[in-house]
């Protein structure tokens, strides 16, 4: 083996582990879903707030909670089915999507029915768990644009402090156009490029 | 540990097909045989061979299963298998000069 020969086989193994990766890439879909699915909550939200129906807000939540964790587990493993590789960073960031999915249910959810703090606290603690799942997920794939959504997550947990509590949710919509579905779109174009490329 | 110079590369890996192979489940828990063969442009008799030799090396496991009718071969990397592709990283490493920035 001379130089050229090595270097030609260094090329061959960068060029199967780039493509495997894009061939397991996320498509984005579920970026795309819960954007839209949490902005649907939070009009259920405030449809409640404004007939005074408040003790349905928690029920609103919930539902759209579990509807949504549903179909994501079921979205997963049929993509999960349908690919022919799996790779280590997928399932890496899986199971950061898991654990911050329990995280999300216990800070949202549960602990508020154990009244351990005031309604007005929630959004604040989703956004920084919105954070660090971003930040996690953007570390895992070595993606910079998620690190910046969860540091306009971040930011957004702060800038909430300066609203009154009964808007703060509403803070949840621009965080969530350039947190989730901005990523979201770059995921799903990146993925669709990845797959022509794959195909050809 | 730094790279031996000019170490005798692994005769088993040292094939374009198996470095493939071997590139792809090294990043990969797992992999099917359909996209194994898509991704590095060969055909089913060719992966097939090549895959029989690395799973007679104990470098790769082969699992053979149905995905509901049609049968589906599925390979993944074995502790041995990573353990001579590091190996066989290290090697190449000594035919390429360093370059120094």
């Amino acid at each position: 083996m001379n130089e050229l020969e090595a270097k030609e086989e260094i090329r061959l193994i960068q060029e199967m582990i780039q493509k495997t990766r894009q061939a397991t890439a996320e498509s984005g879909t579920l970026f795309f879903f819960w954007g839209i699915w949490v902005v649907l909550a939070i009009i259920g939200n405030y449809v409640l707030v404004f007939l005074e129906k408040y003790s349905w807000i928690w029920l609103n939540w919930t539902v759209f909670v579990v509807l949504g964790m549903i179909y994501s587990g079921f979205y997963s493993i049929r993509q999960e089915k349908r690919q022919e590789a799996a790779t280590y960073v997928q399932m890496a960031s899986r199971y950061l999507v898991i654990a911050c999915a329990v995280g999300y249910v216990l800070l949202g959810l549960v602990f508020p029915l154990f009244n351990l703090y005031s309604y007005g606290v929630i959004p604040v603690l989703i956004a920084v768990m919105a954070g660090i799942e971003l930040f996690g997920i953007g570390g895992i794939y070595e993606w910079n644009l998620l690190k910046w959504c969860a540091a306009v997550w971040w930011l957004g947990s702060l800038g909430m402090l300066l609203v009154h509590v009964y808007y703060r949710t509403l803070v949840f919509v621009p965080l969530i156009i350039l947190g989730y579905l901005l990523p979201g779109w770059v995921l799903r174009s990146k993925y669709h490029r990845g797959i022509k490329g794959h195909a050809s | 540990m730094p790279p031996e110079k000019f170490a005798p590369l692994d005769p088993v890996i040292h094939s374009q097909v198996r470095l493939a192979v071997l590139s792809i489940l090294v990043s990969a828990k797992k992999a099917e045989f359909s996209y194994l063969r898509k991704a590095i442009g060969t055909t089913d008799g060719n992966l097939s061979t090549h895959l029989s030799k690395l799973e007679e090396a104990g470098y790769i496991s082969v699992k053979k299963s149905f995905k509901g009718k049609k049968p589906l071969t599925t390979c993944s990397l074995t502790e041995k298998g990573r353990d001579a592709f590091s190996r066989y990283l290290r090697a190449l490493e000594g035919y390429v000069p360093i370059e120094k920035s």
